[in-house]
């Protein structure tokens, strides 16, 4: 585990243009993660925090400010060396899973390998690993259709996992699971966590915050605390 | 994974498939129908011969009403026969349409019947199956005998030989010395192979037809490359023959193979044209449903887009999967389409509507523009898809 932080944003903004009207969303966020740390991402609605998740998952760019994602100013790079850099050291957890329908769970767990540079067939036994730890080895085979909400999140949990990315980014990741299915997926992030990575926690819910070893708040824009 | 994505979206990807088949094959049966035009024509000229000419009497270029089509006359084949350099064989012929022809209780109407001289088979390039050709002492004698085309024999006579044989030409008795062999190509409407060949002394004798003309006349040289010198002796001999002034217009018409060829292209000309115009508005029409259906599947399939772009996917992907499926379905398409286009083709021909060739030209054309069509249509909506920002196609559901 590594010290230092993995990320750093310097004086982010982030202002939308909606028709004539400028909305600020993000007005100047300084923050610092560092490598293994896992924090919780909190705010009321409209705080901002799913435009600073994007930001910090490199699926949006900010209007100012830097953001050095280990040591390297990401905020200016272009489509093609943010998606290089979001396959090798992003994994992502959705609220709605984003798996893709028409394909079986394995296959859904293999695409962020599709798109590095791992040969097949050790992508194939990776994924096939994953799914095993994470419960899930007999449904191989599955179409996400086919598999309860809890599961299609730990397909969506092995399929982060992968490309073994150093931060793992979850937004509001147990916002569609009853309780007790949450506090498995919850009881798999820590895992991650004890594994060394860091992990980013966007929930409105403080049980699963509670977990986290440091809570960030939003409030219009800005963050309130450390 | 771009298969997989086409049988999800299987509804959408019929329609695609069904678009760019219809497309394709009209492009099948219209390269098809042209090479069987094609081959059709050679097939024509060279029937026709390249070292021959057909004299026709009347102009048929201009076609003026009530003009004399019987101008050629015995004395201007004798003529033409002997002081003609490098013609070699002089064919008279008369025609007499609508003819009963029988054998026994056998009966058949016959579209038509030819009068000829000496050595009509040879005249045409046409060889025998069994038996000989006109004689002069056939011609001489008006001997009641004939040459009847593979298609009557079959008529009448099934499998046996017809030698020998006396079929009665209304009532006429003719004996059979000679069966032409198939020859398949008709000129018009009427069958080559559905007809009888009789002494031309003997057509105008026994039916009671004029003496002194006869409708067309057919001429064998012997060096075919001096073929343009030999029209224009002919044309020279033939006006001299009916005392045409300089300013009259020729009451006869020559026709050689060039000139055969040059109505033949012009026909194909149009043919292609026509059907040419169907085909790229079918293919194009095709074209259009695979571009609306794809800004359709790109626009429902955003999140899809979006994920793929946060799990890593650079743009040249995303562009490429859309692509892939855009060509994968046409050349499915294609495949449907060139088969869809072959049985019609065949059918047209069954019915005797078209000629078709098939080849592997017709398959390869078929697939370049399915390929072409998958790419051209495909590209602007994989491009759409591939510049979504992943955010916004991620917030798109």
């Amino acid at each position: 585990m590594s010290a230092g932080p993995i990320i750093r944003l310097e004086g982010i903004r982030k202002t939308y243009l909606q028709g004539d009207l400028e909305v600020r969303v993000l007005k100047g966020i300084d923050l610092q993660i560092s490598a293994g740390e896992f924090v919780a991402l909190q705010g009321p609605s409209g705080s901002g925090k799913s435009t600073l998740m994007h930001l910090l998952g490199l699926l949006d760019r900010p209007s100012s400010g830097r953001y050095l994602l280990q040591d390297e100013d990401v905020a200016g790079l272009g489509d093609d060396r943010l998606s290089e850099l979001r396959n090798r050291w992003l994994g992502f957890l959705f609220q709605t899973f984003y798996l893709i329908p028409y394909i079986s769970a394995l296959e859904n767990v293999m695409l962020p390998g599709l798109y590095g540079s791992t040969p097949g067939h050790q992508l194939r036994q990776r994924a096939k690993d994953l799914l095993e730890q994470v419960g899930l080895g007999d449904r191989l085979q599955f179409r996400p259709g086919q598999l309860s909400g809890g599961q299609q999140q730990r397909v969506a949990l092995a399929r982060a996992l992968v490309n073994d990315p150093r931060i793992l980014l979850a937004d509001e990741p147990t916002g569609q699971l009853d309780s007790a299915t949450s506090a498995e997926i919850i009881q798999l992030i820590s895992g991650i966590h004890r594994q060394g990575r860091t992990i980013i926690l966007v929930t409105h819910d403080q049980e699963t915050a509670a977990c986290a070893q440091r809570k960030i708040l939003l409030r219009d824009g800005l963050v309130e605390n450390h | 994974m771009a298969a997989a994505a086409l049988w999800a979206y299987r509804l959408r990807s019929t329609f695609v498939v069904a678009g760019v088949g219809l497309g394709i094959a009209s492009l099948t049966l219209i390269v098809a129908s042209v090479d069987g035009a094609e081959r059709k024509a050679l097939q024509i000229v060279k029937n026709f011969g390249p070292d021959a000419v057909f004299i026709l009497g009347g102009d048929i270029r201009s076609r003026a009403v009530g003009q004399r089509t019987l101008t050629l006359t015995y004395d201007d084949a004798r003529r033409i026969r002997d002081s003609l350099p490098g013609a070699y064989l002089v064919v008279p012929m008369r025609g007499k349409s609508n003819v009963t022809v029988s054998f026994g209780d056998q009966q058949r109407d016959l579209p038509f019947i030819v009068g000829a001289t000496a050595g009509y088979a040879e005249v045409w390039n046409w060889p025998l199956a069994e038996g000989r050709d006109l004689a002069e002492t056939d011609v001489e004698r008006g001997a009641k005998v004939a040459l009847i085309g593979d298609t009557t024999a079959r008529e009448l006579f099934g499998n046996a030989s017809p030698l020998g044989e006396t079929v009665k030409v209304n009532r006429l008795p003719l004996r059979i010395v000679g069966r032409l062999s198939y020859r398949g190509v008709s000129g018009g409407s009427a069958s080559v192979d559905d007809r009888l060949i009789l002494p031309i002394t003997t057509m105008t004798q026994r039916f009671n037809m004029d003496r002194q003309y006869f409708r067309a006349l057919r001429v064998k040289f012997r060096d075919p490359e001096n073929m343009s010198f030999h029209v224009e002796n002919l044309r020279s001999i033939l006006r001299d023959q009916h005392h045409l002034e300089p300013a009259d217009p020729d009451d006869f018409s020559i026709l050689t193979a060039e000139e055969v060829l040059k109505f033949l292209a012009t026909f194909k000309g149009s043919l292609i044209l026509f059907l040419g115009v169907t085909a790229v508005v079918a293919v194009l029409v095709g074209g259009f449903v695979l571009a609306n259906l794809f800004y359709i599947s790109v626009s429902e399939r955003r999140t899809e887009i979006g994920l793929k772009k946060a799990l890593g996917a650079k743009n040249r992907a995303i562009l490429l999967q859309f692509l892939a499926e855009a060509v994968g379905l046409t050349l499915v398409g294609a495949l449907v389409g060139m088969l869809l286009g072959m049985g019609i083709g065949r059918l047209l021909e069954g019915l005797g509507i078209l000629e078709i060739q098939f080849s592997w030209k017709v398959f390869f054309l078929a697939l370049a523009a399915a390929v072409a069509i998958g790419l051209l249509f495909g590209l602007k909506p994989a491009r759409q898809a591939a510049a979504l920002p992943p955010v916004d196609a991620l917030r798109g559901d």
